[in-house]
């Protein structure tokens, strides 16, 4: 028997998925996060996942896990110590940053500075220059370069990075100076800016290292605690740990390069949901995962999520490979408030978090949030279906009447309201990834998932025009799901600049050959077989002086038959559909060559039934009374455990399982495909 | 505005008509998001590195009539359309460079203004704007901003408002002409396309809320925004702004010919719910390019964004509450000065507008009460001819000590300018000439204070090429004050470290100063004043900065009174001490803190600085000033404000 174990640690629970790859039987099992130690509550997870499921850990051959401990090592400021070596005369280089305060104008005057991953205090500069074109203008002293490596690592600094100008063209000095400190000190953790992210801009790259330096011996400790926990109980299988950009990476890769799972949490759910959703037939979506505090939202085309070079955590913007997730602080502990002034009704960015929580959870919370909104309005039944706690309606009500007391609305108006400005909010975010970036959003579909995607998402579809939602079963499980349906990944790039004019196509052809070999050797020893390995080309190309690049999928057997030139086309109508112009009289020029090894990993099957037209009369619980566009209509609440392939019926509806509610509103249709999905479309 | 088509129909705003709140407030923030997605557009496909990596550049969402319903600096359209008689059609793109011929919206001939009107079934329903500051405009020097220029004619092509796209056709001959006088006419190119793509990415959004909400309620809505900025603004008004006539004033050290200080003086007072804001007793403009010509809207929406701010920072900036406000500015003066005077270096009075106007507002609002910055957009241009004949022209912009401020210290090093950027040595190594043997903060720079002001920057420059080097900067005489017991930030200065060994220290404007490879410029910009009582600084955050070397330990003595040990500790008893004694011979701390007085600033100059002083300014033949009660008399007439003529 072949079992994989899909385990993603969220904030609040720790979802684990078990699938048998031989008839494709499955177990879920949700158990509460342990966050001083999260190995533990994934232990916990897994006895009771072999209980269930009747198998012992070495039944499992593969273990897929999605972590967010370098992830809130970030966001909670709870990072190593790091020491950091900067070329001569760049020592304040995180402390300068780029120089930006907000906008608008006057906007530094409430300014927040974050503190750098590494303080001036442990910074130091190494007598050494590199040239732009990897010349050396002064070499590494190396007698200096001890002694502030000892000055550093003496003085109790956990992780050293070195970051050096022109590194990205030339790696030399930066390699010297790791051999120097692995030589001292065999087995420190240090990171060069070189090998985390080979790109130019010095501030990015130095960060993005430092950040890698700052979770390391956190993530590094987490992972070997994992390996040796799991091996003590008896599991002998790899663990794979997933990457912002939804690839796996091993272990001993997660310790070495953390960062790039600094994003492992989202991205695991946007491989979830590309995975059901294109096996319902709808390869094109947009991702809602909307929770507690905030939402996230990612745009995937033909099957495959858009992946961007760069993700903002916290204030820091890190050069890590991530899906294109875009965070708004918008969920349902999201707080409504009127400010005294402007008499406008704001939705969060406050959140009232677990505790006290929405005024309904009757933990002491009395503020009004988006969830007593839905609770006012309905959406949210007084008792839930397997839910471990009973709404307190009334405290729901009272918190929104201060709402419409603020603004002059009557209650059920103030909870709409409230839903419609952060269902607002959230289509900005879905806009941003969509329209902004020139797609139109009535192309893709909605993948609905999160606590409270569900809830919300056929309100955010009719503002976008994104139909059919596809809420699939367990919404709050997605993300485990996606642990298990992704690829191994991993990408290699070289930066080279130059405008396609004078670059050699030999010697473009010899870069890429060169990444496309160490992305093979890299799958190699990954243990992937030839036959499930799969490698890409891009060329990141801009205008010369342009200072963003757009990435251009490279044709290798053109480049191996001499061609580049149509690289400059390719780029031309790229940049036309973007930004509605193309340059004809500027040069274009190729800044990165990469390539992205992928190994497949066998697919899950999950289970499907036969679609036999029904009414989902079956599954009705009882009648009961929304709110919509301010009058109270009747309605049916559903039970989706009873619900079959082929159920149909049409809104208003609430549909409740175990660990999520669905809304369907007046004027939609809903239905049950084979997969068990719901579908919501408009009513034709 | 004047228009002779025949066919343009300006959308009416309904009246009458209720919107409920919450359309309002989501076609609020849907505005705001189109107003971010027109700069994302832009930055993406920018050539010029100022405008992209830097993000001098500021976009605008109007409504039928003009009036500006979000973007930064307030609403121009009407003034430069005065005289407009060309037609304004779906699909028009057009193109201004000339502040005289645009109510001053850009203040320099660099700044290339790009107007989109917008449609919705065959009405005008808006515009939507972007400007933006090209490297060059052409012009006797790469840059087009020489420092000593007299009048306009010698800062670049001045466009008068022109259509570069009419009905959607690109206008070949007009663009030929223009880009035909650039230095690098490809990159003005892209930076007018990049513009002209942003503005187009806000006609959109308008014309899909148009469709979404129905064009009524759409317009509807932008006049109920502009009504909520008014009432808000009223409340800030009659809170903010006391009714006794307050007065403030600083200086632009030089205006880059060797005269100056110039001097820049800001009174206000209410009268009801309206606030005066009156620049009499300002100098008289100069005849060096560092007028600045200040567009009464724009300086609204200044005064605006100061006081809202520190209230509800989520609201829309918008011209809503212009007619609360009445600015007096007397024709002639260093803010409003003639044609054809010379613009080109524009920031530092811009910069200093914004010190004296904190200045004048701060006693009644202590919560914005914050110190003076370093004080202008220091600039470093560079260009020459490569090894093999190839033009190259860099230009930076660079930044300096952030105030001390109520939430905390000063930035150092850091924009005073919203979402300016630096730009990556990397990125400039790697394209120009240049080597940059250091980029870092001048330790001790920053103005003592309970709140530090930030550390000035200082980045040496080693040019790689023989070519011309131009400098623009400002306070190197007078110093960024600090207030209520905060000390003044340090001053900027620049000095040329010769290949030969020779050094010599440079004016703070200055062009063609000739270099060869080997050369380094050592720029060092001014600090930021400190913010209140530089003796109640926990000791343990000047430890702090004295172990991150942005302050010296014998500074964290004279400065903060704290006493550093050998190890970097404080000696705690001898600090107390030490604190007590600077408290004796200060006695009560001032509420503002220039430093030395003018005179002796004057007298010392040449011993502190190695630069002559400034000579006091000529007023010129050709632009006398007019009287400050003259200019408040047209004003109130203007505006309909009667009452009697108030002096500071």
């Amino acid at each position: 028997m072949a079992y994989r174990l899909g385990v993603d640690v969220g904030g609040t629970f720790t979802d684990l998925f078990l699938v048998n790859d031989d008839d494709g039987t499955q177990h879920r099992v949700k158990t509460p996060s342990t966050p001083s130690d999260p190995s533990e509550g994934v232990l916990t997870g897994l006895t009771r996942m072999c209980e269930t499921a009747g198998i012992s850990p070495s039944d499992l051959r593969n273990i897929m896990h999605g972590t967010t401990v370098a992830t809130n090592a970030v966001l909670e400021g709870k990072g190593a110590r790091v020491g950091l070596i900067t070329t001569q005369g760049f020592s304040q280089i995180l402390h300068l940053a780029r120089s930006q305060t907000p906008g608008p104008l006057a906007g530094w005057i409430i300014m927040q500075k974050p503190e750098p991953p590494a303080s001036l205090a442990d910074t130091r500069e190494a007598v050494e220059r590199m040239g732009p074109r990897g010349e050396t203008v002064v070499a590494v002293d190396e007698a200096q370069v001890e002694q502030i490596v000892k000055d550093l690592v003496e003085s109790g600094v956990e992780s050293l990075t070195v970051g050096l100008i022109n590194s990205y063209i030339s790696n030399k000095h930066e390699k010297q100076i790791g051999a120097i400190v692995e030589r001292l000190y065999p087995d420190f953790p240090v990171t060069l800016s070189s090998d985390v992210v080979p790109e130019f801009r010095e501030y990015e790259r130095t960060l993005t290292a430092c950040m890698n330096s700052y979770v390391r011996p956190q993530v590094q400790a987490y992972v070997d605690r994992l390996d040796v926990e799991l091996k003590a109980a008896g599991a002998t299988c790899d663990v794979n740990i997933l990457r912002s950009d939804a690839g796996l990476m091993t272990t001993r890769e997660a310790g070495r390069n953390p960062i790039y799972g600094v994003l492992s949490g989202p991205s695991g759910g946007v491989a979830g949901a590309l995975y059901v959703s294109t096996r319902a037939g709808f390869p094109n979506i947009l991702t809602f995962d909307m929770g507690g505090t905030s939402t996230d939202v990612a745009l995937c085309q033909n099957g495959e999520p858009t992946i961007g070079r760069d993700t903002t955590i916290g204030q820091f913007r890190l050069k890590v490979p991530s899906i294109n997730v875009h965070t708004v602080g918008a969920g349902g502990g999201s707080i409504a408030h009127v400010p005294e002034l402007t008499k406008a009704l704001r939705v969060g960015p406050q959140s009232a978090g677990a505790e006290p929580g929405p005024a309904a959870y009757g933990k002491g919370g009395v503020e009004p949030t988006v969830t007593d909104a839905n609770v006012a309005v309905g959406h949210l039944p007084s008792s839930l279906l397997g839910g471990e706690m009973k709404l307190d309606v009334e405290a729901s009500r009272t918190s929104v009447q201060t709402i419409g007391d603020a603004i002059g609305l009557e209650l059920d108006a103030a909870a709409e309201g409230i839903l419609k400005i952060v269902n607002e909010n959230m289509a900005g975010a879905l806009r941003l990834v969509s329209v902004q970036r020139g797609y139109d959003p009535r192309d893709f579909a909605l993948v609905a998932f999160g606590g409270a995607g569900p809830l919300h998402a056929n309100a955010v579809a009719e503002l976008m025009g994104s139909f059919p939602v596809i809420v699939p079963p367990s919404p709050g499980l997605l993300c485990a799901v996606g642990d298990l349906v992704a690829e191994f990944r991993n990408e290699f790039a070289q930066t080279i600049v130059k405008p396609i004019e004078e670059a050699d196509p030999a010697e473009v052809k010899a870069v890429l050959d060169d990444l496309g070999t160490r992305a093979q050797d890299w799958m190699t020893s990954e243990g992937i077989a030839a036959g499930d390995q799969r490698v890409t080309y891009l060329a990141d190309m801009r205008y010369v002086l342009q200072g963003y690049e757009i990435p251009v999928t490279v044709d290798i057997a053109q480049v191996q038959a001499g061609n580049i030139a149509q690289l400059g086309d390719q780029f031309d109508t790229l940049h036309e559909q973007l930004y509605g112009f193309k340059m004809d009289d500027a040069a274009r020029e190729i800044v990165n060559l990469r390539c992205i090894g992928n190994g497949a990993v066998p697919k899950i099957q999950l289970p499907s039934g036969e679609v036999k037209a029904n009414d989902a009369s079956d599954a009705i619980l009882q009648d009961h009374e929304i709110v919509f566009d301010g009058k109270r209509i009747p309605a049916k609440i559903y039970d989706r455990s009873k619900m079959t392939p082929g159920a149909k019926f049409n809104g208003p509806a609430i549909v409740t399982e175990f660990d999520s509610t669905t809304v369907v509103l007046p004027g939609y249709v809903a239905e049950m495909d084979e997969f068990y999905n719901i579908l919501i479309n408009p009513q034709a | 505005m004047a228009t002779t088509t025949d066919e343009l129909r300006i959308a009416e705003i309904p009246t009458g008509i209720d919107i409920d709140p919450v359309t309002l407030d989501i076609i609020e923030g849907a505005l705001k998001s189109a107003r971010y997605e027109m700069d994302a557009v832009l930055f993406r496909s920018a050539m010029s590195p100022v405008i992209r990596e830097q993000h001098d550049e500021f976009p605008m969402i109007t409504d039928p009539r003009g009036r500006m319903v979000v973007g930064q600096f307030g609403a121009y359209i009407n003034e430069m359309m005065e005289d407009w008689d060309q037609g304004i059609y779906e699909g028009d793109v057009i193109l201004c460079a000339d502040p005289f011929k645009c109510s001053a919206s850009i203040s320099h001939t660099n700044d290339w203004l790009v107007l989109v009107p917008i449609f919705h079934s065959g009405e005008l329903v808006g515009w939507s704007s972007q400007f933006g500051h090209m490297m060059d405009v052409g012009g006797r020097l790469p840059g087009s901003l020489p420092t000593n220029a007299k009048t306009i004619y010698d800062e670049g092509l001045i466009i008068p408002p022109i259509k570069v796209v009419e009905r959607g056709e690109i206008q070949k001959p007009v663009l030929s002409l223009i880009l035909n006088n650039m230095r690098n006419a490809a990159m003005n190119r892209a930076d007018l396309f990049a513009l002209i793509a942003g503005c187009r990415s806000g006609e959109k959004r308008v014309q899909e809320l148009c469709d979404r909400f129905g064009k009524e309620t759409y317009l509807v809505a932008l006049q109920a925004l502009l009504d909520r900025t008014y009432a808000a603004m009223k409340q800030l008004i009659n809170w903010a702004i006391p009714e006794t006539p307050q007065s403030f004033e600083d200086y632009v050290d030089d205006d880059g010919l060797g005269n100056g200080p110039f001097k820049m003086k800001l009174t206000i007072w209410r009268e009801g719910d309206h606030a005066f804001f009156d620049w009499s007793g300002t100098d008289p403009q100069a005849m060096g390019p560092v007028n600045f010509y200040l567009s009464e809207g724009m300086f609204k929406m200044f005064i605006g964004i100061y006081l809202i701010m520190v209230n509800d920072p989520q609201i829309l900036f918008n011209d809503g509450f212009y007619p609360l406000l009445h600015i007096i500015l007397p024709e002639g003066c260093l803010l409003r000065p003639r044609f054809p005077s010379a613009l080109g270096c524009r920031t530092h009075a811009l910069a200093r507008m914004f010190d004296v106007l904190g200045g004048a507002l701060c006693k009644q609002a202590p919560e914005i009460n914050t110190a003076a910055g370093y004080g202008t957009s220091p600039y470093m241009l560079y260009s020459g001819w490569g090894e093999k004949g190839d033009f190259f022209f860099a230009m930076e912009i660079l930044y300096g000590g952030i105030p001390g401020r109520p939430i905390g210290d000063g930035m150092d090093g850091h924009s005073w300018w919203p979402l300016f950027e630096n730009i990556p040595t990397e990125y400039l190594e790697a394209y120009y000439p240049l080597r940059i043997d250091g980029y870092t903060t001048i330790t001790d720079s920053g103005g003592p204070g309970l709140h530090r002001g930030g550390n000035g920057v200082e980045k040496r420059y080693i040019y790689l090429e023989p070519g011309q080097v131009s400098i623009h900067d400002d306070r190197w005489l007078t110093r960024p004050w600090g207030v209520l017991g905060g000390l003044p930030g340090g001053r900027s200065e620049k000095i040329l470290k010769r290949a030969d060994g020779t050094e010599e220290r440079l004016p703070s404007k200055c062009d063609e100063i000739e270099v060869v490879p080997g050369d380094m410029l050592v720029y060092r910009t001014a600090g930021g004043g400190g913010w209140k009582d530089r003796l109640d600084r926990p000791i343990e955050v000047v430890v702090k900065d004295v172990s991150y070397g942005l302050v010296s330990s014998d500074y964290a003595k004279e400065g903060y009174g704290v006493v550093i040990n050998a190890d970097g500790s404080a000696d705690e008893a001898a600090t107390a001490k030490e604190r007590e004694r600077q408290r004796t011979e200060r006695g009560d701390a001032l509420a503002f803190d220039y430093g030395p007085p003018l005179a002796e600033v004057l007298a010392n100059c040449k011993a502190e600085t190695g630069l002559e002083p400034p000579i006091p300014a000529v007023p010129l033949r050709w632009s006398p000033l007019e009287p400050g009660d003259e200019a408040q008399l047209r004003v109130r007439l203007a505006d309909n404000m009667p009452g009697d003529i108030v002096t500071a």
